[in-house]
């Protein structure tokens, strides 16, 4: 269960994330192809990104899954694709301008 | 004598003169001299406060209109005098400073609220440690509140309110800033002299006596909502060409507000929509920037990055450019990254402790205060860069600007500062003070876009 401002970082390079909102049950969360890990747990050693989820994350960019149920901020941006599982989550569209504030 | 101690000097024996001294530092930090004689409004600044509409949109909804202990609306008639000054004749004649700060409330009759703005998007909510302002204005925002306060869904602002009042303050700020959310303790105003502006290279008159232009300059104005249109429309007044440059996609969101709002600020400018997801449209972009005289925005850096837009290449190619930033909280790390609106960078300014320690009170004072008064600097030390040849980047801070005004002519203690309520607020009786008041709108804004292929063809980008 990805709880909503649940922090993780990434185990392979600079990327970090914060949990904006997420459907209930298990999520294999990737970055760089490996499995992220808890904003404070140390960095596995001998894990390698995987070459095929090298595209990057982009810092206050926010990213989805295909049906947005599951949407994250990034908070520090890095060179490993953000995923779950292999499927790669896509940035999601600017909010719209406020009318006033 | 210190500058500080004669202006306060001043002060205490010609109240009146206010206006005119801030204008004149205004003036003194942008290394200029008026052109004419400044007039500003000859008037105490309290009743500077009472006249401007501020003072009623100030205090609880079902109590009395609320007397504010800074001279902000006298600063606001001080800057644009400033601007008269060292603008072309008349370009402001009939039009004060304080009334500027009430026209968003006059247009869509908006009243006091106590704690929460006129506006209703922005509060004052009492965390574990302190008071904090948070304006939740975009229907996403709400959809961030469960990161923000790590909950479930939050669908009202009495929720809201549960739920900050068990965090702490630091984390609030700080995760809330992280999220994109704007969010701002309630703090002093601080001791150390605030800068009203950055400029990059600073004024020096050696510089200005050499280039001064002739011809009218050209702005293209990124900006949206308030503090950025309403420079840009000040400068149209001073003879500019304005061209509102907007995303097609997210066209600046005071189009779906009041009309009449929208037409005050962009009436005359031309309009000129880009698809910024598009290699093409943000050649063009970078082209009429680089073109442009002057350039207002107000975006955070790093989405101009992302659009392959560099300030400081931009002001390589064309050293007349003046660039100018207006954020909440200034430029670098982390701070070019926080948002802010006018009632909650206010607050970060001190205005809302402030008003506090003056009426035992928690209250949002004006009506996005913030955002009148940085337009009006902007618009000051534009004006003053393009007349000294450009070449430069101007930064303003909604915060500062803010902060900058309740440093000028503060009180030195809190005995002071509630002196000077009962005595400010003893000048005013009930009758004068005004509703807030918005000028006529010039005519109508352009449709979004309705000038984008006149425009590209007049610099050759079609």
């Amino acid at each position: 269960m990805l709880k909503p401002g649940a922090r993780f970082k990434s185990a392979v390079c600079e990327t970090q994330v914060m949990v904006v909102k997420s459907p209930p049950g298990e999520h294999d969360l990737r970055c760089g192809g490996v499995p992220m890990i808890g904003a404070n747990d140390p960095a596995p050693a001998n894990v390698q990104a995987d070459a095929a989820f090298a595209g990057g994350s982009l810092i206050g960019k926010r990213y989805v899954n295909a049906d947005e149920s599951l949407e994250l901020l990034c908070t520090r941006g890095g060179a490993g694709t953000l995923s779950l599982g292999a499927t790669p989550l896509k940035v999601k569209q600017a909010k719209q301008l406020p009318s006033s504030d | 004598m210190a500058p500080a101690q004669e202006c306060r000097a001043t002060l205490s024996a010609r109240p009146e003169e206010t206006a005119a001294v801030y204008a004149r530092r205004l003036l003194a930090s942008l290394d200029l001299d008026p052109a004419r004689p400044l007039e500003p409004p000859a008037q105490h600044p309290a009743q500077a406060w009472a006249e401007s509409g501020l003072m009623a949109l100030t205090g609880l909804p079902d109590g009395a209109p609320q007397m504010c202990p800074a001279p902000l609306a006298a600063c606001a008639d001080g800057a644009l005098a400033a601007l008269a000054a060292i603008a072309p004749p008349d370009a402001f004649t009939g039009l004060r400073g304080a009334t500027l700060l009430g026209e968003r409330a006059a247009i869509r009759h908006l009243t006091r609220s106590g704690a929460a703005s006129p506006s209703g998007g922005c509060r004052l909510l009492a965390t574990r440690d302190g008071a904090i302002a948070v304006s939740l204005v975009r229907d996403d925002d709400w959809a961030l509140l469960p990161a923000w306060l790590e909950c479930e869904a939050v669908g009202d602002w009495e929720a809201v309110r549960t739920r900050v009042a068990h965090a702490g303050l630091h984390d609030l700020v700080e995760r809330g800033r992280e999220l994109g959310l704007a969010v701002a303790p309630d703090v002093p105003v601080p001791t150390p002299a605030v800068p009203w502006l950055r400029a990059d290279p600073p004024f020096s008159r050696r510089q200005r006596v050499a280039a001064a232009p002739r011809r009218a300059p050209c702005v293209v104005d990124l900006s949206s909502l308030w503090a950025g249109p309403l420079c840009a429309q000040l400068l149209q007044r001073c003879g500019a060409r304005v061209i509102k440059v907007e995303s097609l996609r997210r066209p600046d969101g005071a189009r779906r507000g009041p009309a009449a709002f929208f037409d005050l600020l962009n009436a005359g400018k031309q309009s000129v929509a880009l698809d910024f997801s598009d290699a093409r449209d943000r050649a063009r972009l970078r082209a009429l920037l680089a073109r442009a005289d002057l350039v207002i925005e107000a975006s955070r850096p790093r989405a101009l990055r992302q659009l392959g837009i560099r300030v400081p290449e931009l002001l390589d190619e064309n050293p007349r450019l003046t660039w100018v930033t207006i954020t909440g909280y200034g430029l670098g790390e982390p701070q070019e990254n926080w948002i802010a609106y006018g009632d909650d960078a206010a607050v970060n300014a001190g205005l809302s402790y402030l008003m506090r320690q003056a009426t035992g009170l928690r209250l949002i004072a004006g009506d996005a205060i913030a955002d009148p008064l940085t337009g009006l600097h902007a618009a000051l030390a534009a004006w003053a860069s393009w007349m000294g040849g450009g070449g430069r980047r101007l930064s303003l801070a909604l915060c500062d600007v803010v902060r900058h005004g309740l440093q000028f002519d503060r009180p030195d203690s809190v005995a002071a500062l509630r002196a000077r309520q009962r005595e400010w607020t003893a000048r005013i009786a009930p009758e004068a003070v005004r509703p807030p008041q918005a000028r006529a709108p010039a005519g109508r804004a352009q449709a979004l876009g309705a000038d984008t292929a006149a425009v590209m063809a007049a610099f050759n980008l079609a």
